[in-house]
């Protein structure tokens, strides 16, 4: 990517959430796809959006393993939409939730959903990010 | 501490001057040894020859090299009395039980889902009427990270995962009519803070009911390493204060509630997270060792301490070796407690176990795969002596358990005990060259892995000082990359993808709003009629007694009697101990 500006993701996950594998292991792919990874881990939704403000971040990533994915990235694309990032932000989110979550998580506005799996490879993710920055 | 001689150093020398006896004799071996190598020479290929030792590559596995066979040469020195023994005598690598599974079965332990308080009451009596001897009480995510149900925190997460707890009130409604003084309630806390804030809540609760404290039988998890190192958090009080959390609830309920459990050492989250089974036991013997250290400073010997220390592992796809390792960790942590801290008390020396299948080995594709893996983890859980087993459901890389994988769950574990024939007899992998052998070297390399801990002078400086955390990331980038690379296969992921792949019925819950406003009404009810002066006299009383460096349990214990809260009490460590970033 000579020339081009590098990409750069932040990483978080719900202030409650326990599990970190996820978060730490898709961070890693992003660092070695050499993009700059901002690790913020646990917080509220409103901090999330306003860190990926001040840092100016192009992606906005997050793991989830426990609670409702659902009501959780409402909040956070609420408040992007709120502080006007929504549309120049990629959203992603990865982890552990229902199959039937997956369309209303796209829906609502998450550009890239990766629940384990065969769609959750390290090419299909940093495609996605790729992708996604472009437009 | 790093002056001190490691636990390696201590058992080096009490083997020294222990005469053995091997059971191989020297003639015998040696006429296997010609032998062997005649037949290595002329039967085997030459392609075996050469990779005569291969490197088994299992999620979370040990990667102790396989040999294509293996002949009493690989125990030459085997003292069968000396490293054996019978089952229910030392040094227990046999079992802790002379009687194992014919005595008693192993606890078929389930955790019970999620729900409001009202609903996990009526769960529990459903369960005792089937005839449950013991309960679960798994917590929803606010409550085991110390967040009352109305904190912004905890929005999304009120009664997902567990059961909501933020105050004395909710355990009176969980345990309503349910005989606490006959059922053993295991309390899953993974944390040393909200062990001493939850626990507490929970003898109030039994004290409002008349029921002496003295006859309340169950347990606490109450492990540090789970609380800095093994989860995500907004927040973390420092290692060494919340080691001193942990050995306060211990000295605590070992003086005011005999028959509780007062810590299960937890190896399976570690593991989980991204480490070998060895590192897992290597790091829960070091926290064992240092809690017996600091009991000894508070004036309490190893015996009274060691008698209700418990473990808890995760077994994983590599078979033999999580046999083996739990033999081998039977056996080091009676050593530990005989040689090094010089027990007396046969129960003190004794590993205890719960064992979990392991979560991170199932996989979302092909789910109904995952029934057939957990099977093999808990095959190998009773074969290598467990006292108590939980067998994953098959939804688990879906979404929190439902009911209905919950069942066949629990019938592996039926299946076990009823069709298999396998608890009939001990420990029936003893003296197979292989398992001894396996038992041998994974015993020593748990023991390098705990003398470098003690190098580093215990494993409160191997935390603090990142080493744990490090060691973590390093094993899970590795592990990812492994997996990628098929290096680790993951049958339906990287090998053998079956073609039509169907996805069974997934049961999902839907988020109840209700039940979290129902929360959060309570709170608020709370909040206005108690005596608030009280509540913050008794939070000012805990601050202080974090910084003179009382027992805390004994303050959060008055703040429970005043109806303080969860969350209010997280706070008040919070202020007293300051908080701690993680050295990521």
């Amino acid at each position: 990517m000579k020339g081009q500006k590098r990409i750069k993701v932040l990483m978080a996950m719900p202030a409650l959430e326990s599990h970190t594998r996820g978060l730490f292991t898709v961070a890693s792919m992003f660092r070695d796809a050499g993009m700059e990874v901002v690790l913020l881990g646990n917080e509220l939704p409103e901090r999330i959006v306003d860190t990926a403000l001040q840092e100016a971040v192009d992606v906005v990533g997050i793991s989830t393993y426990c609670g409702s994915p659902v009501v959780f990235g409402r909040d956070l694309l609420k408040y992007a939409e709120d502080k006007g990032i929504k549309k120049n932000t990629a959203f992603i989110i990865g982890g552990i939730f229902p199959p039937k979550d997956e369309p209303t998580l796209k829906e609502m506005g998450f550009c890239g959903v990766f629940p384990p799996g065969p769609g959750a490879t390290r090419e299909k993710i940093i495609a996605c990010v790729e992708g996604a920055v472009k437009k | 501490m790093s002056n001190q001689r490691t636990t390696k150093d201590i058992l080096q020398e009490a083997a020294k001057n222990e005469a053995r006896i091997p059971l191989y004799n020297p003639k015998a071996l040696e006429a296997i040894r010609e032998e062997f190598e005649k037949w290595k020479a002329t039967s085997v290929r030459e392609q075996e020859r050469k990779n005569w030792a291969v490197t088994p590559f299992a999620i979370m596995g040990d990667e102790i090299p396989r040999k294509l066979l293996y002949t009493p040469l690989e125990v030459a020195d085997l003292d069968y009395v000396h490293d054996l023994g019978f089952s229910g005598d030392e040094p227990y690598t046999r079992g802790i039980h002379a009687n194992m599974y014919r005595g008693r079965n192993f606890t078929i332990r389930p955790l019970p889902g999620a729900g409001s308080p009202e609903e996990m009451n009526s769960r529990y009596k459903f369960l005792i009427s089937q005839g449950a001897t013991g309960l679960s009480v798994a917590l929803d995510l606010p409550s085991v990270q110390m967040f009352d149900s109305d904190e912004p925190e905890s929005r999304g997460n009120v009664a997902v995962v567990g059961v909501p707890v933020d105050c004395v009130q909710d355990w009176e409604v969980i345990f309503k009519d349910i005989p606490i003084d006959k059922v053993s309630v295991s309390i899953v806390t993974h944390y040393p803070r909200n062990t001493a804030i939850l626990f507490p809540m929970y003898l109030v609760m039994a004290e409002k009911r008349g029921i002496p404290w003295d006859k309340l039988p169950g347990s606490v998890q109450n492990d540090f390493i789970m609380e800095n190192v093994v989860r995500g958090a907004i927040e973390y009080i420092p290692p060494r204060d919340c080691f001193r959390i942990q050995c306060d609830n211990i000295e605590f309920i070992r003086k005011e509630v005999p028959l509780w459990n007062y810590i299960t050492l937890n190896g399976y989250n570690l593991r989980e997270n991204g480490t070998s089974g060895i590192t897992s036991i290597a790091v829960a013997m070091a926290n064992g060792i240092a809690i017996i250290d600091d009991m000894k400073r508070r004036g309490h010997d190893a015996d009274w301490v060691g008698e209700r220390i418990a473990f808890f592992w995760s077994f994983g796809n590599d078979f033999f070796s999580e046999i083996a390792s739990l033999r081998a960790a039977r056996r080091l942590w009676y050593k530990i407690m005989k040689h090094r801290f010089g027990a007396k008390n046969p129960r003190s020396m004794l590993l205890r176990c719960h064992i979990q299948t392991s979560g991170i080995s199932l996989t979302r594709e092909e789910p109904l795969n995952n029934i057939i893996r957990a099977a093999y983890h808990a095959l190998a859980a009773v074969l290598g002596g467990t006292q108590s087993l939980h067998v994953d459901t098959y939804d688990e890389a879906y979404s929190v358990p439902s009911e209905r994988t919950l069942m066949p769950s629990v019938q592996t574990q039926h299946i076990i005990e009823s069709e298999t024939q396998t608890t009939l007899t001990v420990d029936p992998l003893a003296g197979s060259f292989f398992v001894e052998s396996l038992t041998n070297e994974i015993e020593e390399k748990a023991l390098n892995e705990l003398a470098e801990i003690e190098e580093m002078g215990g494993i409160v400086n191997a935390v603090e000082s990142g080493w744990l955390h490090n060691k973590i990331a390093r094993f899970t980038e590795r592990e990812q990359q492994q997996i990628e690379k098929g290096i680790k296969k993951v049958v339906g992921r990287n090998v053998h993808q079956s073609t039509d792949a169907e996805l069974p019925t997934i049961e999902v819950s839907e988020y109840d709003e209700g039940k979290a406003s129902r929360m959060i009404e309570k709170l608020r009810k709370l909040r206005k009629e108690r005596d608030n002066a009280k509540v913050n006299k008794c939070l000012k009383e805990l601050r202080d007694a974090c910084k003179r460096g009382d027992n805390v349990t004994y303050y959060t214990l008055e703040a429970a009697r005043a109806n303080a809260t969860e969350g209010e009490l997280r706070q008040a460590f919070t202020d007293a101990f300051g908080t701690w970033k993680p050295p990521m």
